[in-house]
């Protein structure tokens, strides 16, 4: 019987680097919307660089755990080859997630960067001169992040796709996939973390503006998803038999239902149903704190799902058949 | 003096098998493999319904390929082919990180718990750099097993792939394995 080489831990990771991906973009791109020159979304922008780096982090942390011997994987750094997709990622992940905390230090305001500078011993000078102001740096570190944050979020895909033993994931939709689900993860844990956010409540355009992004991205994923499924069903036997998983196998029901009905349908349609009389008949945004909430949580539990069907239903799929008679 | 090229391959006569596991003892006894892991098995695969039925066993490990994806994949280096086709795991750069285990077609590797790094046959590299030939080769009670260099055409391998009709498993996978089944 076959096993499973990859498990829960390698699922969260790659959920959480999606995740981290989307926030960074959603944050730089709401960084630079401007209307009149002025900086509208800046909340949002602030909100998003603030969480960017965390899940990432944690996810290279998990990732670290489950190697067989953790504390090797700094040979992951002595070593580069082009060849394999890990490889290129584990350097992509690391400029990254460098790049994400820079981005989140120029966010902070003054007083936030002297209460952090203040928990550093006065005696380490080299430290204290850290403490500048990267505010104007913004829209730099942004634009030098966009291609490392899509490059985070396509490389999840790129790491299944890449390997050609495995049917199931070897088309060349799968990583296309995953960065479009990594990009409305990243958009609905905003959303969702600027609706929960007590303090300052989310104010409707802003809230209008991450809705859009999601209503995008979900589309785009969907219109990846539609073509992965009509694509394999035309494929060679062995593709169509992987497919076979998701149509009437063991994952069929956790791929319709609770991922593509629940994780992306729902939500999808939550959110047309927020932004059509807007766009239609001109009203004004509703903005429902609830449905907010619900169509974000949706699409984060779509997210993980996704990662979790492709990790465990490619590892089942294979050209081999291995017999064993009982 | 010049070295010759060479390229070990096992040819396997499938039709001799008798499924009695000698070559997984013996490459589990050569080799020290763990409890629950195997470098070798035989696959089995029964046809029909009596009277009219077949049995068929055929032997498998790694197959050595001349493309390995494994070793394509390895973030280190770990993974690594010899020039005379081996295919073999450096357990000093391994990470454990599997990748090479989700990128074999042949499910060849296994994952050594104890050490956490993965492990797969070495075709008895420690044999045959002595001029002798695998355990699993060795002990095959029926011959189902030739081990030999390709690129010796004097060889019994090279004999045999040129004499008789063969196949190689999933070829489409471009991996260019070097475990020769015999028809």
């Amino acid at each position: 019987m076959h096993e499973f080489n990859w498990g829960l831990l390698i699922v969260v990771y790659l959920f959480l680097g999606g995740l981290s991906a989307g926030l960074f973009f959603a944050a730089g791109l709401a960084d630079y919307m401007t209307v009149d020159d002025k900086p509208v979304y800046a909340r949002v922008a602030r909100m998003g660089a603030f969480l960017a780096p965390w899940p990432v982090a944690i996810g290279s942390g998990l990732l670290i755990l489950d190697l067989g011997n953790w504390y090797r994987f700094y040979k992951l750094f002595i070593h580069f080859r082009w060849e394999s997709p890990m490889s290129i990622g584990s350097y992509l992940l690391t400029i990254f997630t460098v790049i994400a905390f820079l981005y989140l230090f120029a966010w902070l305001t003054a007083d936030e960067r002297q209460w952090l500078f203040s928990k550093v011993p006065a005696t380490w000078k080299q430290v204290h001169r850290l403490n500048v102001d990267l505010s104007s740096w913004r829209g730099k570190i942004a634009m030098v992040g966009f291609p490392f944050s899509i490059g985070v979020g396509i490389y999840t895909g790129v790491l299944l796709g890449a390997v050609s033993a495995r049917p199931f994931w070897n088309t060349n939709l799968v990583a296309q996939m995953f960065l479009f689900s990594a990009l409305s993860s990243g958009a609905a844990a905003l959303m969702l973390a600027m609706v929960l956010n007590k303090k300052s409540p989310a104010e409707k355009h802003e809230i209008k503006f991450l809705v859009t992004l999601d209503v995008v991205f979900i589309s785009l994923e969907l219109f990846i998803i539609l073509p992965y499924l009509i694509h394999g069903q035309l494929s060679s036997l062995a593709v169509k038999q992987a497919l076979g998983l998701i149509l009437g196998g063991p994952y069929t029901f956790v791929f319709w239902g609770p991922f593509l009905v629940m994780g992306l349908l729902v939500p999808l349609a939550i959110e047309v149903y927020e932004l059509a009389p807007n766009i239609f008949k001109g009203h004004e945004f509703h903005g429902s704190r609830n449905l907010a909430l619900t169509a974000a949580g949706l699409v984060l539990i779509g997210g993980f799902l996704l990662r979790y069907i492709f990790v465990y239903a490619g590892q089942v799929s294979s050209f081999h058949q291995m017999g064993m008679l009982h | 003096m010049a070295m010759k090229k060479k390229r070990y391959a096992l040819v396997i006569d499938s039709r001799k098998c008798i499924n009695c596991k000698a070559c997984v003892v013996a490459c589990k006894a050569e080799n020290n493999v763990p409890i629950g892991n195997f470098r070798n098995r035989i696959n089995e695969e029964r046809k029909g319904e009596y009277p009219k039925l077949s049995i068929n066993f055929e032997p498998e490990q790694c197959h050595h390929c001349a493309d390995p994806s494994c070793v394509r994949v390895c973030p280190t280096g770990a993974s690594w082919q010899r020039k005379d086709g081996i295919v073999l795991v450096n357990y000093d750069e391994c990470i454990g990180c599997r990748y090479c285990m989700v990128a074999c077609p042949y499910d060849a590797r296994y994952f050594n718990e104890a050490e956490g790094v993965v492990d797969k046959c070495t075709l008895c590299r420690h044999r045959v750099d002595k001029g002798d030939i695998p355990a699993c080769v060795e002990t095959c009670p029926s011959k189902v097993r030739v081990f030999g260099d390709l690129e010796d055409t004097t060889s019994r391998v090279h004999e045999l792939l040129s004499t008789r009709r063969y196949r190689v498993k999933e070829p489409q996978t471009g991996n260019g394995p070097q475990l020769y089944y015999l028809l």
